[in-house]
């Protein structure tokens, strides 16, 4: 439905606060507490469980009518304490609502006396960040948690201590836990086991191995002593490059950590240029096992190409992830006709079309930012794209179109596996492609039923329909 | 009262909300209050609890007046379906912004229930207020009645700002908006029997096994609320002679007020569990006076009992001795619950609500045998310590407990919005009994906590189990699988298995 200028119909977004959220279950031992009403962190707890199916316990200051009118300090103070006392994590996040940011309430001041009141030490670090949800984006609010998180453990005024030679890599969108996994075993292997720091790490938080035993926080996480140590660092790496990443921003500026910014490593070449970078940075060699895994990526994409080729898709999502896919559809020669971000980004569209530009200059794409499904419906109403790669949010746009949809990116509440799925890589590419392509021939299979019956013995006797199937 | 510290470990201020029941001792459950701070409240708003109750009206323009984040964690997430419009499916929100914080939102609201109108043509907008609308002051009231004199279609206001109370007040709001349509319209009769279904969501299809029980008894059903329900037929509602209250915490103070403005009479009621069922006909039949409706009811109640039972008893074979924890939203569901599970051979050891009130809890107490803990505004571990110390075997809850019961290895039904087959009438509840066959009969739980032993493996290091010795005991909380096998008393003496 078009011609809307004041109502958002089927949001492609969520708040900030949701972000910061994502961002802290990805730092050891931590809990994030919501500054605002009740509902906020329950909500956020069924979108993230839906998604990542793992239990998610997220604190409220469960602010009532008396605390949004006399301030909400009693209430976080409060929550602070019973969090603490309840769950004991080392790092506390707290981040604001709509609610907290509206009454004004300062949480570093109510921080700091919070634990003046109640004696807490040093060891237990409490980050206050900002994330109010008139702004911006969940997008923003994970680059800010990570900023504030960065920056807490690394005080601005301190100075650098051993030179550690490590190298930083610091997240500025959200990914899978597997595509965390595979991230860790390339650097892992081409960077060294303890030779880098990746922030933040919800490769176990998000998907955490059944044992029998319930953990009132989830074991794993990148670790505190890591996060003080990447001022130490001897590079920083930021994955992801329509947005700024305020943490490698910060490092560079206040201890000359010379940075880089690399796309999300998402099909063949972004991959690559992934792996150089790190083979520059550390003058390490490429283990042959990627060269050969990138080997089997191009086999695959060889044995896919006729399937493939020429498919009008439409990408939707997060910047960063759907900028990565925008790039493997491209060199799989299919056609991105409709490619849109969630949030807006200083640098998407731009990003996007120099992408376009690289591999096929011709491509007749339409590129959105900052709208909502409905927008985003009459987008595709008119570029009429085969298929759909993107979140849960958009199946209803793809069952309407009669096309199929491939779930990618955050939130994928209806079907199970979102914590596994791997684009990351050349391993994630080929699993990508594979599902792309599989997911062509089933839909041609469906087609081809109609003309093609099966053969006589699969079809139960007596039934009219086999010999009946040309008619 | 009995100690309940022997069966969960909890902060202070939480313990006279948890009761551990006790031979003719109902004790005095505290509740209906807001949340503790930091305590991990599954609960959620005010503007929750209106819109669960709003938001299956099929043809209205839900929009949400506030920042982003509302509208989007709560886009069609009610499971509720509809037999004709999918208008309330669709997310519609304000959609406020900085600039509209700082100079107020009334203006961008007034124009864009302007531009909805005239998109989607809707008999009804409802308009609900969030936390911070309440606080910059925009007078919701004020523009929706301007707005209903422009656009000439009720545009209601639901106030449900998050902070301003608890998820029963959100009901409240929903009920008040509703109070807005409720007789605007002359209804049109088709029997001389006219009831209304109240507290009904429709999930995955549930009135649509009900209606049809009433309707034979010759009864028409002007209106099911909130589930499949229309503008049209809700303003019609005043034409029933009785009100069937099914989830009472959310739709008791509509009943009330229609009682009071229309003189309708309610009747509290549940489609669940083959007693309840019969109990639900019976009442409706005795209510009319109507030998001839009776007979009917008797003959239905007769007949698919009869249908259901045999796959009932077979399931019940498999399912006899088990026991099951319950923690739902509202009392009415924990209630029938309580019936429905004992129909099938199990047995409640835990009982929960978000939103119970002090005399639900009394009849809760009253119907579950000694022993069994009842707890109000649960939270995660309080919830992980019961169901490993109260041993029990299956969970019926919503999505928020369903991945906690499962680390727990323990077997979970969902009993909220993410279901997607009918658990009311006689065919929901053979449903629900093969859901529960299906979950607590599955091989899967046989292997969760346990490991795979090589010859080696223990002294060799390469041990999979990812345990990090330096945290205490504290941290986690052992499933009942991966221990021992303990028995009660043991468990109740030893402080520090939780």
């Amino acid at each position: 439905m078009s011609q809307r200028n004041y109502t958002t119909v089927n949001p492609c977004i969520m708040c900030q606060p949701i972000g910061s959220v994502m961002a802290f279950k990805g730092i050891e031992d931590s809990m994030v507490l919501l500054h605002g009403s009740q509902g906020c962190s329950t909500y956020m707890r069924l979108h993230l469980a839906h998604h990542f199916r793992e239990p998610v316990d997220i604190g409220s200051s469960s602010l009532s009518e008396k605390g949004a009118v006399y301030g909400g300090s009693e209430n976080l103070k409060k929550g602070l304490k019973n969090l603490i006392s309840r769950y004991n994590p080392k790092v506390i996040g707290v981040s604001t609502t709509c609610l907290a940011e509206t009454i004004g309430d300062d949480i570093t001041r109510i921080i700091s006396e919070f634990k003046e009141e109640e004696n807490v030490g040093d060891e237990r670090i409490i980050i206050p960040v900002p994330t109010p949800s008139y702004e911006e984006s969940h997008n923003s609010g994970y680059i800010k948690a990570v900023e504030a998180i960065v920056k807490t453990f690394t005080l601005e005024d301190s100075k650098k201590e051993i030179f550690n030679n490590k190298l930083n890599v610091v997240l500025s969108e959200n990914i899978s836990p597997e595509d965390t996994r595979e991230l860790k075993h390339v650097f892992d292997s081409i960077v060294g086991q303890n030779s880098y720091i990746l922030l933040p790490d919800i490769s176990e938080t998000f998907d955490a191995p059944m044992t029998g035993d319930l953990h009132k926080i989830p074991p794993g996480g990148t670790t505190h002593a890591d996060i003080a140590d990447m001022k130490n660092s001897a590079a920083t790496i930021g994955l992801g490059i329509t947005n700024d990443n305020k943490a490698v921003n910060y490092l560079e500026q206040t201890f000359d950590i010379p940075s880089q910014n690399l796309p999300l490593p998402i099909g063949l070449e972004y991959t690559d240029r992934v792996l150089a970078a790190l083979s520059n940075i550390s003058g390490a060699e490429i283990p042959h096992e990627f060269q050969k895994e990138r080997g089997r990526l191009i086999d695959a994409m060889v044995d896919s190409h006729k399937y493939v080729y020429g498919t009008k898709v439409a990408i939707y999502g997060d910047p960063n992830n759907v900028l990565g896919m925008l790039s493997l559809v491209l060199e799989n020669g299919m056609h991105p006709i409709l490619v849109v971000a969630s949030s807006k980004s200083p640098r998407f569209a731009e990003q996007a079309m120099e992408r376009v530009k690289q591999v096929k200059p011709d491509c007749d794409v339409t590129i959105l930012e900052d709208v909502d499904f409905d927008t985003f419906n009459d987008a595709i109403q008119k570029a009429k794209p085969q298929m759909m790669i993107g979140n849960s949010n958009g199946k209803y746009i793809a069952k309407e179109m009669n096309i199929p949809l491939i779930r990618f990116g955050f939130p994928i509440h209806d079907r199970v596996g979102s914590q596994r799925l791997l684009t990351l890589g050349y391993k994630g590419a080929m699993r990508m492609l594979d599902r792309i392509t599989n997911t062509i021939l089933e839909v041609e299979d469906t087609e081809l039923a109609a003309k093609w019956s099966e053969p006589e013995s699969y079809v139960p006797l007596g039934e009219s329909s086999f010999h009946s199937a040309e008619a | 009262m009995p100690d309940i510290t022997s069966v969960v470990n909890t902060l202070d201020e939480r313990k006279p909300y948890i009761e551990l029941k006790q031979a003719n001792k109902a004790g005095e459950l505290s509740c209906d209050s807001t949340s503790i701070a930091g305590s991990m409240s599954q609960r959620a708003c005010v503007y929750s609890g209106a819109r669960v109750a709003l938001n299956p009206v099929t043809d209205a323009i839900h929009l949400v007046h506030g920042p982003i984040g509302c509208a989007s964690y709560t886009w069609d997430i009610r499971g509720s379906l509809s037999s004709d419009k999918e208008t309330f499916r669709t997310s519609f929100s304000t959609d406020m912004k900085e600039l509209d914080v700082v100079f107020g939102g009334e203006k961008k609201l007034s124009k864009s229930i302007d531009e909805l109108v005239e998109l989607y043509n809707p008999p009804v907008i409802f308009v609900y207020s969030t936390c911070i609308v309440g606080i910059i002051g925009d007078d919701l009231q004020a523009v929706c009645k301007e707005s209903t004199e422009r656009v000439g279609i009720p545009v209601i206001p639901v106030q449900s700002e998050g902070f301003k109370g608890t998820k029963s007040d959100g009901y409240k709001a929903a009920c008040n908006a509703l109070m807005e349509i409720v007789g605007t319209k002359e209804p049109e009769f088709t029997s001389e029997y006219r009831i209304n279904i109240l507290g009904d969501y429709n999930v995955a299809g549930d009135v649509w096994l009900v209606k049809p029980l009433f309707e034979k008894m010759g009864i028409q059903v002007i209106t099911s609320m909130t589930g499949d329900a229309t503008a049209d037929s809700i303003s019609k509602a005043h034409g029933a002679q009785l009100n069937l209250v099914q989830c009472s915490g959310s739709m008791t103070y509509l009943a009330k007020w229609m009682k009071k403005e229309f003189g309708i009479p309610f009747r509290k009621v549940s489609y669940f569990g083959i007693e309840d069922l019969a109990i639900a006909l019976r009442t409706t039949a005795e209510f009319f006076g109507s030998e001839e409706m009776m007979n009917i009811a008797e003959e239905i109640i007769e007949q698919e009992t009869n249908r259901i039972m045999p796959e009932i008893q077979e399931i019940r074979s498999r399912l006899e001795g088990k026991t099951a924890a319950i923690y739902m939203g509202g009392a009415a569901k924990a209630l029938t619950l309580i019936k429905g599970f004992r129909e099938l051979g199990m047995e409640v050891v835990i009982i929960g609500t978000q939103t119970g009130k002090r005399d639900d809890y009394k009849e809760i107490s009253y119907r579950v045998k000694d022993g069994t803990v009842i707890v109000d505004d649960a939270n995660p571990l309080e919830l992980a310590d019961l169901i490993v110390n109260q041993k029990a075997d299956l969970m019926v809850a919503g999505v928020k407990e369903r991945f906690l019961a499962y680390k727990l290895g323990v077997s979970f039904c969902d009993f909220n919005h993410d279901r997607v087959i009918e658990f009311e009438g006689y065919d929901g509840f053979l449903n629900f009994a093969r859901e529960l066959d299906t979950s607590v009969n599955s091989p899967v739980w046989k292997y969760v906590g346990s490991k795979i032993e090589g010859a080696y493996s223990e002294s060799s290091g390469a041990d999979c189990g990812t345990e990090d010795e330096t945290k205490t005991s504290n941290n986690k909380i052992t499933g009942e699988r991966s221990m021992q096998k303990i028995d009660p008393i043991t468990l109740q003496q030893e402080e520090s298995v939780a």
